[in-house]
């Protein structure tokens, strides 16, 4: 089956200066379809800068990257726009929902963004926060809300337009351990339930438990990757 | 979307009211003014029409529509007009002229324009004869009497005011203007002796050789502003016009009803000034959208970055900006009129200013609010559309 990341040799270097800084090295990575993978290594091993060019928000210096069949490699920053709000869904570790927003709010402007109507898709929406365990949070603003229940609706938010891919950057590095574990096993339930296809950055070796498979990183280097029991 | 922009604009309520402040102070400029010369120019034009002569006479090289025309006529033309002149020893050159068929009434009268007492606006004040005016117009005394032809040794310092000027004047000791208060014209003190109507032309009359001693300097001249003509029957006005000037070329005559269009006309110079005024709103209410909406866009530059996390493309990010700008731009229009309208009001009541908010201005007015807020918005716009989504996202 095609996987629904591939990338090969990726190379991203920066120019700071005058000095060139690399901080991928070659990267060649794949992750299936409906497969739970995450990628840890220390930092300024380059985790980051992956995820941000795989979401198409970075472009490589050198290399191919494919979502789900498409390559973004040469896309224009409006083609990767395109790509990003078909294909991928992001996490972030700061949460980033929209402070003015209630928590549904948050969900329809995502379904706006992905060209709906303004009513999007409410049973979709009810399923999400029913998984997510935030049916009585739905009108709450994000200031009324934990760090993890805010996390909880930024996970809602990243799938409610079913993409082909969610990266996670750090999910849990802004909660505490209660709820990191909550955030957790949200994502393993949308990976077991939903088959959301899940590439998480994490520097957390619990958090990486959780995943099907760990892809190590050092250096700009993708240094080992290893099925989880 | 607009959940979005009303949520946002709620969360800085401070800026959102100062760029609507921003926005009706435009739409104010704009309306206010317009309506000011508008309403003014109608108000002096309706009370010049609200008369019983059908023809004005004026020197020829005299602006008619600048409202503002000295005494340089000689009166001796009214006389000449009703009932022919001849050459005399005094002026041998005069040739002889038949009285004007079709002639009923022919009157002079001087015009004067001064500062508004309260120093808000201005006022015109009329030197007239009373006999003749009366005939002309129509007008008559409804309280006191009228005023004396001041050459025959009668006082000079009189004068008759309308029924609207006794009801929102005072005199000059602070008190409503009645009959035997004191107003101010020429600089001078006049005595009200009377109250007329209808309210036609200028609302203070006072005699005409008192205003030519006033206004003359050493060699008082017997001159006035124009004559006004009453025709026997009004069917015969164009043709009375047509013999005025063929015996008389050096005037210039005009049917009554034709003054408002002149007034009009008059308003070039004032459109010129009108530009200008819309002008200054445009550029207030751009920067002042332009200004916010970049403020704006910094403090949510890490709102814009999520926005293009979540795959929102620019024009989506533009028109996010734009809807914003466009709904405080239309708040701030609503309160332009609102203010415009109360403004109206409580000028007409507190001075002798007349606004008209005509509907066009009413537009324009509207179109500048909108059209300079989407402008305004429009670089801090494309600023955030091209914002780079990492940097975006990371921004503290």
């Amino acid at each position: 089956m095609k996987p629904v990341l591939e990338t090969i040799k990726l190379e991203m270097i920066y120019r700071v200066g005058k000095v060139d800084v690399p901080a991928l090295r070659g990267v060649d990575l794949q992750v299936g379809a409906g497969e739970y993978a995450a990628i840890m290594g220390p930092s300024g091993c380059g985790k980051s800068t992956f995820l941000h060019i795989v979401g198409g928000m970075l472009q490589p210096t050198k290399g191919q990257v494919m979502i789900d069949g498409e390559d973004l490699t040469h896309m224009t920053d409006s083609q990767r726009t395109d790509l990003r709000r078909r294909k991928i869904g992001f996490v972030f570790q700061r949460f980033n929902l929209f402070p003015t927003l209630s928590a549904e709010g948050n969900l329809k402007l995502a379904e706006r963004i992905h060209h709906k109507s303004n009513g999007g898709d409410s049973e979709r929406r009810r399923d999400l926060l029913r998984l997510l365990k935030l049916e009585d949070k739905i009108h709450h603003k994000p200031l009324e809300m934990s760090g993890g229940e805010q996390q909880r609706v930024a996970l809602a938010r990243a799938v409610i337009n079913r993409p082909a891919i969610l990266l996670a950057d750090e999910p849990t590095g802004n909660l505490d351990s209660e709820n990191s574990q909550i955030v957790l096993d949200m994502l393993r339930d949308l990976n077991k339930e939903m088959g959301q296809t899940i590439v998480m950055i994490t520097h957390n070796p619990e958090a990486a438990l959780r995943a099907d498979r760990i892809i190590e990183m050092r250096d700009g280097h993708v240094v080992g990757s290893r099925q989880n029991p | 979307m607009n959940s979005l922009v009303v949520a946002n604009v709620k969360q800085r309520p401070l800026r959102t009211a100062l760029s609507m402040a921003g926005v009706a102070l435009g739409v104010i400029l704009v309306v206010m003014v317009a309506g000011l010369v508008r309403g003014v120019s109608r108000d002096a034009a309706e009370r010049q029409m609200n008369v019983d002569s059908e023809l004005r006479v004026y020197d020829d090289d005299v602006n008619i529509a600048s409202g503002a025309n000295p005494l340089q006529m000689p009166r001796r033309y009214a006389d000449a007009i009703k009932n022919g002149i001849q050459p005399t020893p005094e002026f041998p050159d005069i040739v002889a002229r038949q009285p004007v068929a079709g002639v009923k009434e022919v009157t002079a009268v001087g015009l004067w324009v001064q500062t508004s007492v309260g120093g808000i606006g201005f006022e015109t004040v009329e030197g007239i004869d009373w006999e003749s005016l009366t005939k002309t117009t129509g007008i008559r005394i409804i309280e006191g009497r009228h005023v004396n032809d001041s050459r025959q040794g009668e006082p000079k310092f009189e004068a008759i005011v309308d029924r609207y000027y006794t009801e929102v004047n005072k005199g000059t000791d602070g008190n409503p203007v009645r009959i035997g208060s004191t107003i101010t014209a020429l600089n001078r003190e006049f005595t009200v002796v009377g109250v007329y109507e209808p309210s036609v032309m200028s609302r203070i009359k006072l005699p005409l050789y008192t205003m030519q001693e006033l206004t003359g300097g050493a060699d008082i001249a017997d001159n006035c502003s124009f004559l006004m003509v009453k025709c026997e029957r009004p069917e015969m006005a164009d043709e009375v016009r047509e013999k005025i000037m063929e015996y008389y070329p050096g005037l210039k005559v005009i049917r009554t009803d034709e003054i408002p269009a002149l007034y009009s006309q008059g308003l070039i110079s004032l459109d010129i000034f009108l530009n200008v005024v819309i002008a200054v709103s445009v550029i207030i209410s751009t920067m002042i959208i332009l200004l916010a909406m970049y403020t704006t866009i910094i403090e949510r530059t890490r709102e814009i970055g999520i926005l293009k996390g979540l795959g929102a493309s620019k024009p989506f990010i533009v028109w996010a900006i734009e809807k914003e700008a466009t709904f405080i731009s239309a708040m701030g229009v609503l309160v332009g009129f609102a203010i415009s309208v109360a403004g109206k009001y409580f000028i007409e009541a507190s001075t002798r200013l007349k606004i008209d908010l005509e509907a066009r201005w009413l537009l324009i007015g509207a179109a500048i609010g909108l059209v300079c807020g989407l402008a305004g918005a429009l670089y801090p716009a494309i600023r955030a559309a091209n914002l780079d989504p990492v940097e975006a996202i990371s921004y503290e």
